[in-house]
């Protein structure tokens, strides 16, 4: 008897280990070699095109990032600059929305849709096209009409900020689909019992929100932000993407190419593991997890 | 709940009391904002809903935008772009620009390796992602938690930081310029994302009930009939929410594409956007660059119109599909 449920156990074992083969095959063929791959790479300087022949060159292509090429530094600062504005003011508009939607309103069907829409033409080509047309520079910063005077009382610097807020704040708006989205699913899967008894005692509706809407989002909160890094990084139009993308395959220098690609890579891996270590104490799980 | 046998008029009562009950039950549900407000004040409550529809109203016009410049804006003659007093109403409708955009984009050509892409790759991560997913989260098994931080780890590799031994790799074994590299990686939980939607599909299952696949197990069901029998079938929204985003993802993407396909006619839709110039001046014979705009509009439009197409069937499921796919912990 005992012989038999061990070997069952270890079936099962055998069976998860089949059911994620899939993943552990198509990582270690796309991604694992591909990964160690680069970093040799970058390493080295590819000499001949053709046959493609490597030179070792030990940490000169890191060194020529930061010392030599006097765009990427320069490069590297705006891009991370717009992922800090960028990413707070995602979060937080796609929160409002979600919680709006979340009202048993009219029309909501159609709201959904809508806010869903931007999603389909995501960061591709056809956006750039659209971008380029003209389209989201004169929507919201003329929409709302801000008078001239209230950038001069806030003081260069401040008004600059806020400027740059504003005139971001269409093109931002088309990237929140997919936050809202994931920010109902948080919504709806808080249990009513626990606005209901809060009521009960007494609270109002602005405390439920901080006591109870926002701790238990908590979690989707982390994914939203850490979908929405990913997301701003390697998206196909972020700057920096295109340089290493221009440095690869227009002036065929693979080596610092892949330098470049690993000093950006390394950065964002060290700044979400910041963001994972900085939320682990804010961040609520219910149940037994 | 069984009847038991009572007068008509008593089975009428309870029936409506059971209404007003449900009713209830259901206003308390969809935290409706009378019942929220109804305590306090009409008038406050009146004013939220004016308040919150003007917001979303607003913000909807925002969200459409894109959509709605792209279609007025295709419509309108060229003289129509020089006259400042038209904004979105073209003074006659000029349709012939859906059709220069289509030609341009040799529309019709172009969509079959177009639609092969985007749709193998579809079927490829919806069928091993969720094949993986149900791995991770219902078979207990050493080193799982690694694999899976692992696993999410490859999210945050940008495509760049590997492109050029990818390349290599697929160069010395044939692969370039053709659809494998695209696909191939699709079925194997990679693609576009691929780790993303495992850990949608993982999320779901894990919500699901434990007594059901104890019972398909009892009766003598292996564990990859209880995944495709009894799993599977439990999710369509995340298959909905999975194949929706797959398929907008990769029909949009150009940067793989446009690395790995270097014959023209091989070329995917988005990729004929910059050349729509080049291609309707050969097909025309006469300068398109003059009147561009709204030809240029018509032909993103076209280009993304399958996926408007695909939206608007798989709306009513994929809105609330994903309310109920178990994305929460």
């Amino acid at each position: 008897m005992r012989g038999r449920k061990l070997s069952l156990e270890r079936k099962k074992m055998l069976a998860g280990y089949v059911y994620i083969a899939p993943w552990v095959i198509g990582f270690a063929l796309f991604m694992l070699y591909p990964l160690v791959y680069s970093l040799y790479l970058g390493f080295h300087e590819v000499v001949g095109v053709g046959n493609f022949q490597l030179r070792s060159v030990g940490w000169e292509n890191f060194n020529k990032a930061f010392v030599l090429d006097t765009n990427f530094v320069p490069l590297f600062i705006s891009v991370i600059q717009d992922a800090v504005i960028n990413t707070p003011l995602i979060i937080v508009f796609s929160l409002i929305i979600a919680i709006m939607l979340n009202h048993n309103i009219r029309g909501r069907a159609f709201f959904r849709a809508a806010f869903f829409l931007p999603v389909l033409i995501g960061s591709g080509l056809a956006m750039q096209q659209l971008l380029y047309a003209g389209v989201g520079r004169d929507t919201l910063v003329n929409g709302i009409g801000v008078p001239d005077e209230v950038f001069l009382y806030m003081g260069p610097t401040f008004s600059q900020i806020v400027f740059d807020m504003l005139s971001r704040l269409t093109v931002i708006f088309w990237k929140t689909g997919v936050q809202i989205l994931l920010f109902l699913a948080g919504l709806q899967g808080i249990p009513v019992s626990l606005y209901e008894s809060s009521r009960c005692d007494g609270a109002t509706e602005w405390e439920m929100f901080w006591k109870i809407t926002l701790p238990l989002m908590t979690p989707i909160i982390l994914l939203n932000l850490v979908y929405t890094c990913v997301d701003s990084f390697t998206d196909i139009n972020n700057r920096m993407m295109v340089y290493i993308k221009d440095t690869a395959f227009t002036k065929i220098e693979m080596g610092y190419s892949s330098a470049l690609g690993w000093i950006y890579f390394l950065f964002i891996f060290v700044l979400l593991i910041l963001v994972f270590v900085s939320t682990r104490r804010l961040v609520v799980y219910t149940g037994e997890k | 709940m069984k009847s038991i046998p009572i007068s008509k008029s008593k089975q009428r009562t309870a029936a409506i009391d059971r209404a007003k009950v449900e009713s209830k039950v259901r206003a308390i549900r969809n935290n409706t904002l009378v019942s929220r407000f109804g305590s306090k004040s009409r008038w406050i409550s009146l004013i939220y809903q004016i308040f919150v529809y003007v917001i979303l109203i607003d913000l909807a016009f925002v969200f459409l935008y894109p959509f709605i410049y792209m279609v007025t804006t295709t419509l309108k003659q060229p003289e129509d772009l020089l006259d400042f007093t038209i904004k979105w109403i073209p003074q006659s409708l000029a349709w012939e620009n859906f059709y220069y955009g289509m030609e341009g984009l040799q529309f019709m050509r172009h969509l079959k390796y177009s639609a092969l892409i985007s749709g193998l790759s579809v079927i490829g991560q919806v069928l091993s992602c969720s094949f993986i997913a149900y791995g991770f989260a219902r078979i207990k098994f050493p080193g799982r938690e690694v694999l899976f931080v692992l696993c999410m780890f490859t999210m945050i590799v940008p495509p760049q930081t590997i492109i050029v031994p990818l390349f290599m790799q697929y160069k010395t074994i044939g692969w370039t310029d053709s659809i494998l590299p695209m696909v191939v990686p699709s079925f194997f939980g990679g693609g576009l994302r691929g780790a993303l939607f495992i850990f949608i599909f993982r999320q779901l299952f894990r919500g699901l009930p434990w007594e059901l696949e104890d019972a398909a197990r009892v009766d003598g069901c292996g564990s990859f009939r209880v995944y495709w029998r009894i799993i599977m079938p439990l999710t369509p929204p995340a298959i909905v929410v999975t194949t929706l985003l797959s398929l907008v993802w990769h029909w949009n993407d150009f940067f793989e594409p446009s690395i790995y396909l270097t014959s023209e006619e091989k070329f995917t839709i988005p990729m004929m956007l910059p050349r729509l110039y080049q291609s309707l001046t050969t097909i025309t014979g006469s300068n398109f660059e003059v009147f561009s705009l709204p030809v240029v509009m018509g032909a993103t439009f076209v280009c993304l119109l399958p996926m408007l197409i695909v939206y608007l069937l798989l709306q009513r499921y994929f809105i609330q599909g994903v309310a109920r796919s178990g994305l929460v912990e």
